[in-house]
């Protein structure tokens, strides 16, 4: 038996086809069937309007497309031997930004895109607060953001060589209220204690101090199984060293070094969305992967105890908000204005280099790659998180395979956080 | 019943960036109050997509995200029949964004194929004509949130609104974006940026900026209530025109060290003029660093 269904709402659509055996599931087919065309658009074009392009790749993630981009550039100009180093400001500046992405990002997933579904799904009174959340938290963040990119979405603020804007502290001390604002929301109304107590929370045993919508969210997905469901290939990986990864891989909990050039990617019949395999195997990306290779204590305990079922990959995303406000805090707070934004000369030649540009976005691992020949782009290629958790046989359908109903199956498919728009450029 | 109008959002060939934008909106509840609202891309509302797909909706509002393609499907339905449909139903058809107005930039992919609602970039189309009365164009990559709550509100208080020859409210759109940009002094006397990184400078003469002849109040009405992107110094890539995006967008196309584009409507020789007697004064506030941090006084 062959059931179908629309999911919507995961920023744009994709289509599930479930397979049943014997009252379970045993086949999952993902499709999406829209293509932008992005890759294409690109070739021929002169290198810098990839900084303008790509981010128009997706509404919700188009900062971490701008940053893939502008480090494919400057891989590509270092492999060619010019010699530069961003400076500190302009790195810090550029970890902000992303940050203040995420933040939004997974603030919106928890409101918009779990706490309706899972309350529909328990058939439980529904709270029409979580909107209301979603859109204080997207308000406040794309403001401190957009004090230092010019606006949220799409900017552009990123150039090679650094940024183009040269904030003030009048600047960073905007920013840092609103980042205080959104620090206030989520002790206030997410977690319901205060950010370092939670931070300093390492091991299960000492989740009850827990309150607010998170620690709701953990009693009605532990008390319906999702602690059980939802397991997958326990394979993780990340391409790029931040505050909350590594470039590695996590294997049963072993870390390893990781290569970009084991990536490969491959058509998908019936889906416009090419998949992805490292050496040959699927992985897991996101916030899960990135604490698990981080070996993030309160992740690792979660683990330990469910491996990588729906509760442990729902808490992941939720405490790298915890993360990500204490690291947008730091960097606001120690901000050096008087370095230069940018080390490069605004007209350098950009010309025959191939480069890579890697970024954690809010879905994990971003891989952008460039060649360029006469000046101009030749070959754009994009591989997107959502590739890596949502190819046909790969995470996503691991983790739904075996289940008994397709609304819990499309529940466990949200809770990956996918990125219809991103997938399908 | 709720007598409020019936807003319904419908997506074609976007990137969810006008959506996201919206959304950011400050007074995005107050502002939704006055709408029931049918379906919207990020929020639960109590339609499915499945019924906006079914036709199982009306529609006051038709608000049109995202470039109209010939032959996409969504489900099985064809998306530029689902939105005539819609749009010979709603009283008003907004174009939310530079690909739903004019084509924008996924039309470079397959440009016969892709297109705006009723502009094939400048170019009017049959749907203009067509719907012209109830058509409103709102361009921008992506709309700003108060250039479609403007709009909104002005239908919700059965006010007219003035619009110019593309449809567009003129209220937003008779202004440049280079009105109210904090650069404003460097460009009245031609004085550069110098590469990026500065707050001193303008952006018009090397970096490309097109803030000038590009429609539009975003240093009006700022973006997330707090910036732009040529105050902190990017330039503006003419995203709210009928044929964004262009091409060498971080550079400005010069003839004899003049930029090749003028202001909206300024003729070359009075630009000339002015540039010329600019720029035999050196004024020696403009060209110093606006502040000193290791100044110990
Ligand atoms: S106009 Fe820009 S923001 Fe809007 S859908 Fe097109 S690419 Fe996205
Ligand atoms: S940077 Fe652009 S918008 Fe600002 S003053 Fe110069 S030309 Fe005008």
């Amino acid at each position: 038996m062959i059931i179908k269904k629309l999911i919507e709402k995961v920023e744009g659509e994709a289509n599930l086809s479930f397979e049943f055996k014997d009252g379970k599931i045993s086949n999952v087919d993902i499709i999406f069937n829209i293509y932008r065309g992005i890759e294409e658009i690109l070739k021929g074009k002169p290198t810098r309007d990839a900084l303008v392009i790509t981010p128009r790749v997706c509404g919700i993630c188009n900062h971490a497309h701008l940053i893939a981009s502008v480090r494919a550039i400057e891989d590509g100009l270092k492999n060619n031997s010019l010699e530069f180093t961003l400076t500190q400001k302009a790195k810090d500046i550029r970890e902000f930004t992303l940050a203040c992405e995420l933040i939004q990002n997974h603030i919106k997933w928890l409101y918009l895109t779990i706490y309706p579904y899972l309350e529909r799904l328990l058939k439980i009174e529904r709270s029409d607060n979580h909107t209301l959340k979603a859109s204080y938290i997207a308000n406040t963040i794309t403001k401190a953001m957009a004090i230092f990119a010019g606006q949220w979405p799409h900017s552009s603020y990123a150039v090679v060589g650094g940024v183009t804007c040269d904030p003030t502290y009048l600047d960073t001390i905007q920013s840092l209220s609103h980042i205080e604002d959104a620090i206030r929301f989520y002790e206030k109304v997410v977690i319901g204690m205060n950010l370092d107590d939670y931070l300093a929370i390492e091991s299960i045993s000492n989740l009850d101090k827990l309150g607010g919508d998170f620690a709701k969210l953990l009693y009605l997905l532990g008390k319906n199984e999702f602690a059980k469901i939802g397991k997958s290939f326990d394979r993780f990986i990340s391409f790029s060293d931040s505050h909350i990864s590594k470039k590695a891989k996590s294997i049963i909990t072993t870390v390893s070094a990781v290569e970009l050039k084991f990536v490969k990617e491959y058509k998908q019949k019936d889906s416009f969305a090419k998949g992805v395999k490292y050496k040959n195997r699927y992985f897991e990306v996101g916030p899960l992967a990135r604490a698990m290779i981080n070996k993030e204590p309160i992740v690792k305990s979660l683990h330990k105890k469910y491996k990588d079922a729906t509760l442990t990959r729902v808490y992941a995303r939720v405490h790298e908000v915890a993360l990500l406000l204490k690291q947008t805090k730091e960097i606001l707070q120690n901000l050096d204005v008087t370095q230069e934004s940018c080390v490069l000369d605004s007209k350098i030649d950009i010309n025959n280099i191939t480069g890579i540009g890697t970024v954690e976005a809010a879905r994990g691992s971003l891989i952008h790659k460039l060649e360029v020949e006469n000046s101009l782009i030749k070959s754009y290629d994009i591989i997107t998180p959502t590739q890596w958790n949502l190819s046909n046989n790969a995470v996503a359908a691991k983790a739904m395979i075996g289940l008994d109903s397709e609304d819990i199956a499309s529940f466990v498919f949200r809770t990956f956080d996918v990125c219809s728009v991103c997938t399908t450029h | 019943m709720s007598k409020k109008p019936k807003l319904l959002w419908l997506q074609s060939l976007t990137c969810n960036g006008n959506s996201h934008s919206f959304f950011n909106h400050s007074d995005l509840f107050s502002i939704l109050s006055h709408f029931e609202l049918i379906h919207f891309p990020l929020i639960d509302t109590k339609y499915t997509l499945e019924d906006v797909l079914n036709k199982r909706v009306n529609c006051d509002i038709l608000i049109i995200e995202g470039s109209i393609k010939h032959g996409l499907e969504k489900c099985g339905v064809d998306i530029a029949t689902l939105i005539d449909y819609y749009a010979n139903e709603a009283k008003y058809i907004i174009t939310a964004g530079t690909c739903a107005t004019f084509g924008g930039m996924f039309k470079e992919y397959d440009s016969d194929n892709i297109n705006g609602f009723a502009f094939d970039r400048d170019k009017a189309i049959d749907n203009f004509s067509k719907f012209r009365k109830k058509l409103i164009s709102l361009p921008g990559c992506p709309i700003h949130p108060k250039w479609l709550s403007y709009v909104l509100l002005m239908i919700a208080n059965k006010k007219n609104i003035p619009l110019d020859d593309k449809n567009r409210p003129q209220e937003l759109y008779s202004i440049t974006v280079h009105t109210g940009c904090v650069r404003n002094e460097y460009f009245e006397w031609k004085i550069d940026t110098h590469g990026f990184g500065h707050k001193e400078g303008c952006s018009f003469y090397e970096n490309g900026c097109q803030g000038p002849f590009t429609r539009g109040s975003c240093n009006k009405i700022l973006w997330n209530d707090v910036s732009s992107k040529t105050i902190i110094g990017t330039p503006c890539f003419g995203c709210t025109e009928p044929d964004f995006p262009k091409e060498r967008l971080f550079f400005t196309k010069t003839n004899m060290g003049i930029p090749q584009k003028m202001p909206l409507e300024v003729p070359k020789r009075a630009y000339l003029t002015i540039t010329g007697v600019a720029k035999s004064f050196n004024i020696k506030r403009l060209e110093r660093k606006l502040i000193e941090y290791n100044n110990d006084n």
